[in-house]
C-alpha cells in the first residue's frame, strides 16, 4: 500500500494516479482533503470513464502525475 | 412534574386572568423538552442576514433553537438553511463559524454535499452501495420554508406554518424600523462583522420577555445611566424623544409579537441625537428629514426594544441590534447578537456607532451586564421546590389595553397601552406568554393561525 | 564584555516591565481601580477581538478586525474610566457584590525596546494571563489568553499605551466581562 497523499492543496491541472491504475486530471479541488473533481484521462478497468468528470475520493489517489505549469 | 399528555397551560401555569405565571415554565425540564417540539420546531426563527453571505459559496453557521444550522448561498446564488448534520451518522458537516466553500464534506465517512444541500459525494458508491443508494433522498435536511425579508433571513421547519409575512402580521412595520435605512429607504441595513455569542445561566424566556418591552426595569440600568455612555454624553442612550413623544406598549395579540414604541406628535422631527459626534449628529438630522419626506406620518414612529415570538429581539435605535436567545437546556441560554448599520452610511458614522455598540451591548457592554445578573439569579432562585409553588406576578396594567389607539391622526395597530403617564405595563409579557401557551397547547398550525377564522383576542 | 552588558540591560528592563505587569495585576485584584487607571496613558487603546473557528489556511478570518468589526472591547481612556465609575456607583448589579479576582500573569516576554534596552522609552511586551474570577457563592470563571502591550516611559515609571487581548474562547463562556484583563 503506497503512502497516503494529502490532496487538500493540489491545484487544478495536476494529474493523479488512482488505485485501479487510472489517471485523472484535477478540474477543481474543494479543499476538504477528502475529494477531488477530476476528469479521467485513462481508465484501463473501465474505459467508459475516459473524458468523464467524476468525484475522486482521496484514499484512491496513490500517486501524483504531472503538475500543472505555474 | 410530568407534563406528558397534560394540557391546560392557559388554565394552569399561565393564568392571564389574574396575571400570574408559574415558575415551572422557566425551570421545568419536561416543559423545556416540549418547547423544542411545540415552539422551536414550528415557529419562524431568525437565522442571519444576507450581508453575511454575499457571494455564492459563502456560509455562516447559525442556530435554530438548540440545533446547529448552516446558512449558505449556493452556486446559483440561492440562499439555503440546512441542518448541520450528516445524513449518514450525524457528524457536523461544518465546524467553522463562517467562510466560503464548494462542498460540505463530513469528516467521519466522507459523504459530501453541495452548497445546495444535494448529496454529491459518497465514497465507494459503486462498490459498497452497488450504485443503489438514492442520493436524491439523502441530501442535507433543509428548512421547510425560508424567507429573505429586507436582507434578514428567517426559517421554519414547519411546512404548515404561515408565510413569514402572515406570521409577522401587523408587526412587520416594526421589523421595518430595524431593517430600513435611517433615511426611510427600504432595506438598507447591513451587519457589522463579528457576531457576539455568549452563555447566560438562565432560561431563554428571561431575555425574551425583557425585550418584549420591560419598561419597569430601569433600576437595573441605573449604574450605566450614571456612568453616562450615551452618544450625547449622558445616560445610556439619547432619550430626547421621551420628552416629546407618546410612549407606548404595542402588542400584536394573535401573533405574540410586541414592542415598546415612541410616537412623535404630528409634524415633529425627532430631537437631536449623537451630539458627541457632530458628523453623526448631522447625518442623523439629515436622515430624519429624508425619512419624513419619504414616509410622511409613518416617520413619527420611533423604534425601541421589541420581540418577535419566540426568541428574536429587536432594537432599531441605540444600539441598533437584533438578538436570538438560543435555548441550551432549561437553565442556560446562548445569546447571539447582530449589529446593524446602514450600508452606505459614511465611515465616520459606522465607526462611531460601532464604538457605541461595543460599550453598550453584550457581555462586555456596560448595560446588558446588569440584565444578565438579574436573569441569572432570578432563574437560580426559582428552581427550588418551594420557589416553584409561587407564581410570578404579571399584573401590571392588566385590562387597560385598547385596540384602536390613535395619536394625532396616526393609527397604531394591535393592543396598545399608552405609558406616557402610567410609566409602565406588563402587557407585552402577557401577550408573549399567551402566545407561548397557545403554541404549547396547539396540535398544529390550523389551531395557531387564529386570525384566519376572524377570531380576535380580546384585550383582558 | 559589551555583549554581556547588552544582555544585562535587556534582563534588567525585562524585570522592570514584568514588575509593572505584576503590579498592574495586583491593583486590579485589590480593586484599586483608580490607581490602575493612573497606569494608563490618556491615549490608550484597549481592545479585545472576537475569535472565529476557521478553516486551516484561512487565518485572516480568525479575528474580528480593529476599527470595522464588532469586538468584545475597544476602549479608550474615557470608557475605561466610565467602567470604573460604574463599579463605584455601588449599584452595578453585575459587579455588586464585587467579584473576587486573581490575575496570574505569565510568559512575560520583552519583544522590543526603543531606542534601546539600556535607555528604553517605548517597550513592547507580550504575556499570557489566567484570570480566576469567583463571584457570589459558586460562580467561577477562568479566562486564559495572551496580551500584546505597548508601554511608554513616564518619568521613573511606565504607562500602558496599548493593549490587545487575545482570549482563548469563541462563544464567551462567562456571562459578563465586568472586570479588566
Amino acid at each position: 500500500m503506497s503512502a497516503p497523499i494529502n490532496v487538500r492543496d493540489l491545484v487544478p491541472g495536476t494529474s493523479v494516479v488512482l488505485a485501479d491504475g487510472a489517471v485523472a486530471e484535477i478540474v477543481s479541488n474543494p479543499g476538504d482533503g477528502m475529494w477531488l473533481f477530476a476528469r479521467y484521462l485513462t481508465s484501463p478497468s473501465d474505459p467508459t470513464l475516459v473524458g468523464q468528470e467524476e468525484m475522486i475520493f482521496a484514499p484512491d489517489v496513490v500517486a501524483l502525475g504531472r503538475s500543472a505549469a505555474v | 412534574m410530568a407534563m406528558n399528555g397534560r394540557r391546560g397551560y392557559r388554565s394552569g401555569l399561565v393564568n392571564l386572568e389574574v396575571g400570574e405565571i408559574s415558575r415551572e415554565i422557566f425551570v421545568n425540564e419536561d416543559i423545556y423538552a416540549e418547547e423544542q417540539e411545540r415552539i422551536f420546531a414550528r415557529a419562524w426563527l431568525h437565522v442571519g442576514h444576507e450581508s453575511q453571505i454575499p457571494k455564492p459559496g459563502d456560509y455562516f453557521v447559525s442556530s435554530m433553537g438548540e440545533e446547529s444550522v448552516i446558512l449558505c448561498r449556493d452556486r446559483a446564488g440561492r440562499i439555503h438553511v440546512f441542518l448541520n448534520s450528516c445524513r449518514h451518522r450525524g457528524m457536523k458537516v461544518c465546524r467553522y463559524d463562517e467562510g466560503s466553500t464548494t462542498v460540505f464534506t463530513c469528516p467521519y465517512h466522507g459523504w459530501s454535499y453541495g452548497t445546495d444541500g444535494r448529496l454529491v459525494g459518497v465514497p465507494y458508491f459503486r462498490e459498497a452501495y452497488h450504485s443503489r443508494l438514492d442520493k436524491e433522498k439523502w441530501g442535507l435536511v433543509e428548512v421547510a420554508q425560508l424567507c429573505n425579508y429586507k436582507g434578514s433571513i428567517w426559517a421554519t421547519w414547519d411546512a404548515a406554518a404561515p408565510t413569514l409575512s402572515e406570521y409577522l402580521g401587523d408587526f412587520t412595520r416594526f421589523l421595518d424600523l430595524q431593517l430600513d435605512g435611517w433615511d426611510g429607504r427600504e432595506g438598507q441595513a447591513e451587519v457589522l462583522g463579528g457576531i457576539q455569542k455568549w452563555l447566560v445561566p438562565c432560561n431563554w424566556k428571561f431575555p425574551a420577555e425583557n425585550f418584549s418591552g420591560d419598561t419597569y426595569h430601569n433600576i437595573s440600568h441605573r449604574s450605566v445611566d450614571l456612568a453616562g455612555i450615551g452618544p450625547s454624553g449622558a445616560g445610556r442612550r439619547d432619550m430626547g424623544e421621551r420628552d416629546a413623544s407618546r410612549k407606548l406598549h404595542v402588542c400584536i395579540p394573535d401573533r405574540g409579537h410586541q414592542t415598546i414604541l415612541y410616537v412623535l406628535p404630528a409634524g415633529r422631527l425627532p430631537p437631536p441625537a449623537y451630539m458627541n459626534a457632530p458628523i453623526v449628529a448631522e447625518y442623523f438630522r439629515h436622515c430624519e428629514e429624508e425619512r419624513r419626506r419619504r414616509r410622511g406620518d409613518e416617520s413619527r414612529l420611533i423604534g425601541a426594544p421589541g420581540e418577535i415570538f419566540p426568541n428574536t429581539a429587536l432594537l432599531s435605535r441605540q444600539p441598533r441590534t437584533m438578538a436570538a436567545w438560543h435555548p441550551r437546556g432549561p437553565h442556560q441560554t446562548e445569546c447571539w447578537r447582530w449589529f446593524f448599520v446602514d450600508r452606505d452610511a459614511p465611515n465616520e458614522v459606522k465607526q462611531f456607532l460601532r464604538d457605541y455598540y461595543i460599550r453598550y451591548s453584550g457581555p462586555a457592554g456596560m448595560t446588558e451586564q446588569d440584565d444578565m445578573e438579574n436573569w441569572n439569579y432570578a432563574h437560580a432562585a426559582s428552581r427550588g421546590t418551594i420557589a416553584r409553588r409561587h407564581p410570578y406576578n404579571y399584573d401590571q396594567g392588566r385590562g387597560t389595553a385598547v385596540a384602536d389607539y390613535e395619536y394625532q391622526g396616526l393609527r397604531v395597530p394591535g393592543e396598545v397601552i399608552d405609558l406616557t403617564e402610567v410609566q409602565s405595563s406588563e402587557q407585552p409579557m402577557r401577550n408573549f406568554y399567551r402566545r407561548w401557551a397557545e403554541f404549547m397547547e396547539a396540535d398544529d398550525w390550523s389551531q395557531l393561525a387564529t386570525w384566519r377564522s376572524g377570531e380576535r383576542k380580546a384585550a383582558e | 564584555m559589551a555583549e554581556r552588558d547588552a544582555r544585562i540591560d535587556r534582563l534588567l528592563l525585562g524585570q522592570e516591565i514584568a514588575d509593572f505587569l505584576y503590579r498592574e495585576a495586583e491593583l486590579l485584584d485589590e480593586r484599586r481601580y483608580r490607581e490602575w487607571l493612573d497606569l494608563l496613558a490618556d491615549d490608550i487603546r484597549y481592545w479585545m477581538p472576537m475569535r472565529r473557528n476557521v478553516k486551516f489556511g484561512e487565518d485572516e478570518r480568525e479575528f474580528t478586525r480593529a476599527d470595522s468589526d464588532i469586538n468584545w472591547f475597544d476602549e479608550g481612556k474615557d470608557t475605561l474610566v466610565r467602567r470604573v465609575k460604574q463599579i463605584e456607583t455601588g449599584i452595578h448589579w453585575a459587579e455588586e457584590p464585587r467579584s473576587r479576582l486573581s490575575h496570574l500573569v505569565a510568559n512575560v516576554q520583552l519583544q522590543g525596546a526603543e531606542p534601546s534596552f539600556a535607555a528604553a522609552q517605548q517597550v513592547s511586551v507580550t504575556s499570557r494571563f489566567l484570570i480566576y474570577r469567583n463571584r457570589v457563592q459558586t460562580e467561577t470563571d477562568i479566562l486564559v489568553g495572551r496580551r500584546e502591550d505597548s508601554l511608554r516611559r513616564n518619568g521613573a515609571g511606565w504607562l500602558l499605551a496599548r493593549r490587545k487581548i487575545i482570549l482563548d474562547q469563541n462563544v464567551l463562556l462567562t456571562k459578563n466581562l465586568t472586570f479588566f484583563i
